[in-house]
């Protein structure tokens, strides 16, 4: 928009750039506190001062804070005029004042913004000859660690925690040099997003409380550009290790994902490949045995089965792995599936077909610009970046719109919520449909119950009044009727309308372009009908699958040999009969496609002391063993998807070029749509915290929620269920006893609970369930 | 966390809200200080009240309660001698007497007598240098004090209850 | 001068609506809503009230400037948070006369077609502040607040904010964000509060003696009100004096009066045998004056002349006793001690410099600590983010002038002069 002088240097500036931000945009570093990309300016720091001359040539120039002031063209800045220089000295004297003295032993050094400042323009010596105040700290939970003595009161925490990320537990209290960031008591930080703190704080007031553990120091640490392994956003990380062990995790910038920012899932989920159960010896039934001796086994069993093996991969698994099981299947002529439940098999496909038609995905980065929004289940539990990004529309002024069956904290931020039994929701998306074209589509759409009607039209009205109107749907609670409803929703609202799912995990979207389509009920029939006697699963775990789970169970009596590869001790790994651990993602490279079809790199960040072979490696040894030859990943990979070339790590990534899958329509899966008196309908009451890999994250796993069964004090009063009171619930693989917690955000008729117990029940979502009272 | 609110203690909190106002944060200093004026401090249950009233969090009531220097987050006595030790009663001998109160009384500023009958505050200007060295009784005026005058104030208090 | 503004004041008795309205009260009303809002202004520039919140700055000017098509609702907030060491006036007229300050609100109001008015008052002095309430109840149940005042088609809302306290509520945009229920921090100087203030709407704030002599100057005219003061004053000004003279207090009197006679005649002068060693003219922010300076007159643009201001016009009188070292060490506690903590220099640099005087006070300075004040509170009045810190800083760059020799000779003599003769004179 314009160009000024810094220095002598002319740099060129957007318009409403601040002279701070046009500056570091150019390289010219302006020292600073406050000021933060994604929080803006404050003016409170009084760091990133200036000297910038007047037009009038006449009168002398003055020293500005360049955060507040506006770039603008023709003006002369100059950030190392002696002036300007001197109040940053000053400013760095007065902060350190009260900082202790503490950089030998502080968590932060190394990466301390306050201790990179000063030598940058502090004051060499201390003058100041008075006591340093003291604070007492706060327990803030098991993520995030509280040192207050060390605060510069640069209001980025509460700037980041309550007014970019809309948390309201921590704050800012008291005035003078006793402002104090914290809780109103001790306790857990509350939101999914409190371990950015640990980056936003320019010194070491908070820190990461689950590297402090196992600290190292940052110059010690070993990193690499990687993925974040917990979800399909794909956001961008870098991990450190030191000594063979994984300490701890990092934001990487991504200009279209996650920019600043990553959720606590990303942050701590990473312990699982600590875990001390994790397995580290491969185990031929419940011997264990050396590497070779493992292969050996498997290959025998194979060979013996023949034709009869077949394979299991996993939406956790990398794009190679998939892969190389699916070669190594089509040489054995044996079958290949991904998912343990074919009902979220057939969601995910729809789901995929439809961001595949409806011409990509929104980034993050678009998400936040959105006007509107509709958000279909619980997202954050799903894909917390995704949430995150829509605060950031909420903040900027954007309507949202959240149809769920359980708990939902972007409910809090919704202009309109509806609360719906699971099998609800895909009438109430038909009628919204219709809402918002005025002309009736599906005439068999049983109509929604008339006091959403208001809600619907409240919806539909915004939605259709956007610009930039985002639709998200959660795939893993949704079936295949409400996924078509969407697209078809979104179809109405033309092309400025974006669709994008969140789905079940960080590949799902490479590994389904992987999976032949309906293949898991084919796959668990053969077995169950004596049609294959070898499986190979590779980091999933059917026989802890939530619906299917018992049926799985019944039908590895079938096998003679289950083939297990993985890094977490499932219920599948421990019934395995041949157990071949395997190295966890950042102990590896490999690829994950987001949920927007984005294929990005992840690179080995370190080895372990005694190193486990990735899951490619396994599998090529094992088709050594079996005297077939493979091709490499790269090979099969540009096989499979014309022009594939392996994204870098460190990338932006790109986008796969991939056959269009197409939707399975009129699929008799899918909730029965009927009233069933006396069943309750099951909701997922996931939480941010909750993958099959974050769950062995013990720091993160303290945070979960108590098992519950969530009920709406409404439907409870109806039934006669008190508060608190335990309830019987009885599901096809067993019952369990629960207090009942009530609570709004469920819908009527319905039962929120835990995957844990959704497990034990053997129930998935929008099943029925019976409750018995217990007197 | 407390239980909800009570219908009728709700109504009366809810009579606090000033009506010309958008938002209902507006009233949290005002739900403060009559819940102050009921209890003698703003205790951590009446963070919570005002909090559910005017539907913000504890933490969000925290910041405001912290920054007021006429909200007490900690038990003060059942009357509050607030001394000014400000420039024109400071010249008029305020520290000397803010001495001779904690001499006196045996309680060190911003502490309770152990009766419980007051606690004495030092305060900024009180807008009362006309009268200084000055101080506010319970919100009452009381200057020009000296150290025998502040005796028989003190005495008075602890004899009243 | 006849008293205007202290005319019907009642300290701690004030009138109520019947008796204000039976010496005159709110015939303002009717001389407002005969005119347009805009020859209000007009009027009130042309009588020249220059605002009596401490800056000065023209009052019918800053109404002219805010913008007239501003989306509604409008506010007018009365500051009464007077915290400003020294300053005592808004007292008197908040406990001596709240219908006073009624009046002048609904017609100033009136004048910026504000709709909604809020008076915010500080927590020390809640009992007016409840006054001041019921006195609105009653204005409200004669009609003159409300919807429809008198007929004349104006409506406006009237509201008392009792102030949690601190002394940074008084600055005008800590004071919209006490009133939202947000941290007294104060905003960004853009957008002005005028475009965007209390709610994101256009909002005026004025003190309370500024908005006072409104009704005046309706009633009798902008000639009448320059008339009052004298040399180059314009109207009455309410004058505090306090510290150590024989009878402190406040006194109206023709902007203008000249300090000798504020604090020889009506304050009584100082006790036996001292004399002045120099004294604050406008409460704790702004600078010294000395003896030479006793025929300033009280006004703005000779105080400032003189190389002070006349901010709240309350004067600080010291005498021969008092340690200028103290005073101010005393002064630098305050603000230390009030500093909202929003921006470093305030937070960490006014301690900081409390502490440096401290040393010197007790006679364990150093001479290159004089260098060191020197330097940090240029540094702390130019750098921060509001007039909070600047205004701090005025009486100890002014002291480390004026009285640099005591500063010298603490250093010198490694105690306080002050102590010795007042010990041995106890
Ligand atoms: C730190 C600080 C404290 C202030 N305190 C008061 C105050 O107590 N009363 C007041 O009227 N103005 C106070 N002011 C000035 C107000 O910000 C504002 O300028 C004034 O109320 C405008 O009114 P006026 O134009 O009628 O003088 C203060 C300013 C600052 C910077
Ligand atoms: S100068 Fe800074 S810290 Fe001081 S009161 Fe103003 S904003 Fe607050
Ligand atoms: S970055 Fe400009 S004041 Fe902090």
């Amino acid at each position: 928009m314009g160009t000024m002088r810094i220095d002598g240097h002319d740099i060129p500036f957007q318009e409403n750039d601040n002279i701070l931000k046009a500056a570091l945009a150019a390289n010219i570093e302006i020292p600073y506190f406050c000021y933060h990309a994604a929080l803006g300016s404050l003016g409170a720091c009084r760091l990133c001062a200036v000297e910038v001359a007047s037009v009038d040539p006449t009168q002398s120039p003055r020293v500005v804070m360049s955060c507040l002031e506006f770039a603008r063209d023709g003006l002369n800045v100059s950030v190392s005029a002696a002036a300007a220089r001197q109040v940053r000295q000053r400013v760095i004297e007065f902060l350190m004042i009260n900082h202790p003295h503490d950089c030998p032993v502080c968590d932060e050094g190394g990466e301390c913004h306050l201790q990179e400042m000063t030598v940058a323009c502090g004051p060499p010596y201390r003058r100041y000859r008075g006591r340093k105040r003291t604070f007492t700290n706060q327990y803030l939970g098991p993520l995030v660690h509280h040192e207050m003595n060390r605060c510069i009161t640069c209001y980025r925490c509460t700037r980041f925690y309550q007014d970019y990320a809309l948390g309201d537990d921590l704050g800012s209290m008291r005035l003078r040099n006793e402002v104090y960031f914290g809780r109103f008591q001790d306790g857990p930080l509350t939101s999914p997003f409190a371990g950015n703190l640990v980056e936003i704080c320019p010194t070491g007031v908070f820190t990461d409380a689950v590297f402090r553990q196992h600290f190292a120091r940052v110059w010690d640490l070993e990193t690499a550009p990687s993925i974040c392994p917990h979800c399909s956003v794909g956001c961008n990380t870098l991990p450190g290790a030191r000594d063979g062990t994984l300490r701890r995790m990092r934001n990487r910038f991504h200009p279209e994902l996650n920019r600043w920012f990553i959720c606590d899932r990303g942050r701590y989920g990473h312990q699982y490949s600590e875990h001390i159960d994790r397995p580290l010896t491969p185990r031929v039934r419940d011997e264990k045995v050396s590497y070779r001796e493992a292969l050996a086994a498997a290959a025998e069993q194979i060979k013996a089965a023949r034709d009869k093996t077949s394979g299991l991969g996993s939406t956790r698994e990398d794009l190679e792995s998939n892969a190389m099981l699916q070669t190594l299947l089509n040489k054995l002529s044996g079958r290949f599936a991904t998912f343990s439940d074919p009902q979220i098999e057939t969601a995910t496909v729809a789901a995929v077909a439809a961001l595949q038609s409806s011409g990509g995905a929104p980034s993050l980065a678009e998400i936040e610009q959105a006007d509107a929004a509709l958000v279909v289940g619980d997202l954050t539990a799903h894909a917390p970046m995704m949430d995150l990004a829509l605060r950031q529309a909420y903040r900027a002024g954007a309507k949202l719109a959240i149809l769920h069956s359980g708990p939902s904290l972007l409910a809090r931020f919704a202009a309109t919520t509806l609360t719906v039994p699971p099998q609800e929701i895909s009438a109430h998306l038909l009628r919204l449909h219709e809402q918002a074209t005025a002309a009736p589509t599906a005439p068999t759409a049983p109509a929604p119950s008339n006091k959403h009607e208001k809600e619907l039209a409240d919806i539909a009205v915004y939605l259709t009044a956007a610009q930039r109107p985002v639709l998200i749907g959660v795939s893993e609670t949704m079936a295949v009727p409400e996924i078509a409803a969407m697209v078809q929703l979104a179809t109405a609202l033309g092309s400025r309308a974006k669709l994008a799912y969140a789905l079940p995990g960080a590949n799902t979207y490479g590994t389904i372009l992987l999976t032949p389509t309906t293949s898991t009920t084919a796959m668990l029939e053969a077995i169950e009908s004596g049609q294959i006697q070898t499986l190979i699963v590779i980091g999933n775990d059917p026989l802890g699958d939530a619906r299917l789970g018992t049926r799985w169970r019944a039908a590895r009596r079938h096998l003679s040999t289950l083939i297990v590869l993985d890094c977490v001790a499932t219920a599948t790994a421990e019934a395995a009969d041949i157990l071949l651990p395997v190295a966890a993602w950042a102990e590896r490279g490999g690829t994950f496609v987001n949920y927007e079809g984005r294929a990005q790199g992840f690179a080995p960040v370190f080895q372990r002391t005694e190193p486990l072979p990735n899951t490619v490696e396994v599998l090529a040894d094992l088709a050594h063993c079996l005297e077939l030859a493979l091709p490499d990943a790269a090979a099969v990979l540009s096989n499979l998807f014309p022009g594939y070339q392996a994204p870098l790590p460190g990338t932006l990534g790109s986008a796969l070029s991939a056959p269009p899958l197409t939707m399975q329509t009129g699929t008799t899966i899918g909730p029965a749509s009927s009233a069933h008196p006396g069943h309750w309908q099951v909701a997922l009451a996931s939480w941010y915290g909750d993958d099959p890999l974050a769950s062995y994250a013990p720091a993160l796993m303290e945070l979960a929620p108590a098992a519950a069964a969530l009920i709406h004090p409404t439907a409870a009063f109806k039934e006669g269920i008190e508060d608190k009171k335990q309830v019987r619930l009885r599901g096809p693989a067993g019952t369990v006893v629960l207090p009942v917690q009530l609570n709004n955000d469920v819908a009527a008729g319905t039962i929120a609970l835990s995957r844990v117990t959704l497990t034990q029940l053997g129930v998935g979502h929008g099943d029925l369930l019976e409750l018995e009272h217990i007197s | 966390m407390n239980d909800k609110l009570d219908r009728q203690t709700l109504q009366k909190h809810l009579a606090q809200l000033p009506l010309t106002h958008p938002e209902r944060r507006a009233a949290v200093v005002p739900l403060m200080q009559s819940l102050q004026a009921e209890r003698g401090h703003l205790d951590d249950r009446g963070v919570e009240e005002v909090a559910q009233v005017t539907g913000l969090s504890t933490t969000e009531v925290e910041e405001l309660a912290t920054f007021y220097s006429l909200i007490y987050r900690h038990p003060a006595g059942r009357h509050v001698l607030r001394v000014c030790d400000s420039l024109c009663c400071s010249l008029q001998g305020a520290d000397r007497l803010l001495q001779a109160a904690e001499q006196y009384s045996g309680v060190s500023l911003g502490k309770i007598s152990p009766d419980g009958a007051f606690s004495i505050l030092p305060s900024i200007c009180l807008g009362l240098c006309d009268q200084a060295p000055a101080a506010l009784l319970d919100g009452e005026a009381v200057g020009p004090l000296n150290e025998a005058a502040l005796q028989v104030l003190l005495r008075r208090l602890q004899e009243v209850d | 001068m006849e008293a205007v503004l202290t005319r019907h004041i009642e300290a701690n008795a004030p009138l109520d609506l019947e008796a204000y309205r039976s010496v005159g009260g709110y015939r303002s009303l009717d001389a407002a809503f005969a005119r347009k809002p805009e020859e209000i202004i007009e009027i009130v520039e042309a009588a020249n009230l220059r605002g009596r919140g401490g800056a000065g700055f023209s009052c019918g000017l800053k109404w002219r400037l805010r913008d007239a098509d501003a989306p509604r609702p409008r506010y007018l907030v009365c500051n009464i948070d007077e915290s400003e060491p020294g300053t005592f006036k808004d007292r008197y007229l908040l406990y001596g006369g709240p219908h006073q300050i009624i009046e002048a609100v609904i017609v100033s109001a009136y004048a910026l077609q504000a709709e909604k008015a809020v008076i915010f008052v500080r927590g020390e002095y809640g009992k007016g502040g409840h006054g001041l309430h019921r006195a609105i109840k009653e204005a409200e149940m004669a009609g003159l607040v409300g919807s429809n005042i008198c007929g004349s088609g104006f409506d406006l809302q009237m509201e008392v904010h009792i102030s949690g306290g601190r002394y940074i509520c008084g600055e005008e945009t800590a004071m919209l964000n006490a009133i939202e229920g947000l941290r007294p921090n104060p905003r960004h100087k853009m957008p002005r509060p005028s475009v965007k203030g209390l709610w994101q709407h256009p909002t005026t704030t004025n003190n309370v003696e500024t908005l006072v002599n409104v009704p005046h100057i309706l009633l009798n005219g902008a000639d009448w009100f320059r008339a009052l003061g004298i040399n180059s004053g314009c109207g009455p000004k309410l004058f505090c004096v306090s510290g150590m003279v024989h009878q402190p207090g406040l006194f109206e009197l023709p902007c203008g009066t000249p300090a000798r006679e504020l604090i020889f005649e009506h304050a009584g002068g100082l006790a036996e045998g001292r004399t002045l060693l120099g004294f604050i003219p406008g409460g704790a922010s702004t600078a010294f004056l000395l003896p030479e300076h006793l025929d300033v007159p009280m006004d703005f643009d000779p105080v400032a002349k003189a190389g002070s201001r006349l901010g709240t016009a309350s004067i600080i009188v010291l005498d021969d006793t008092t340690c200028p070292v103290q005073v101010t060490l005393n002064l630098m506690r305050f603000f230390a001690r009030e500093s909202c903590g929003f921006c470093t220099p305030c937070r960490d640099g006014i301690p900081y410099l409390a502490q440096i005087l401290a040393t010197i006070a007790s006679g364990e300075g150093r001479a290159e600590d004089l260098v060191l004040l020197e330097e940090l509170s240029g540094i702390i009045a130019l750098q921060s983010f509001c007039a909070f810190a600047p205004g701090a800083m005025i009486p100890l760059i002014s002291s480390l002038q004026c009285f640099h020799d005591h500063y010298e000779s603490h250093i010198d003599t490694g105690c306080c002069p002050f102590d010795a003769v007042n010990k041995s004179g106890a």
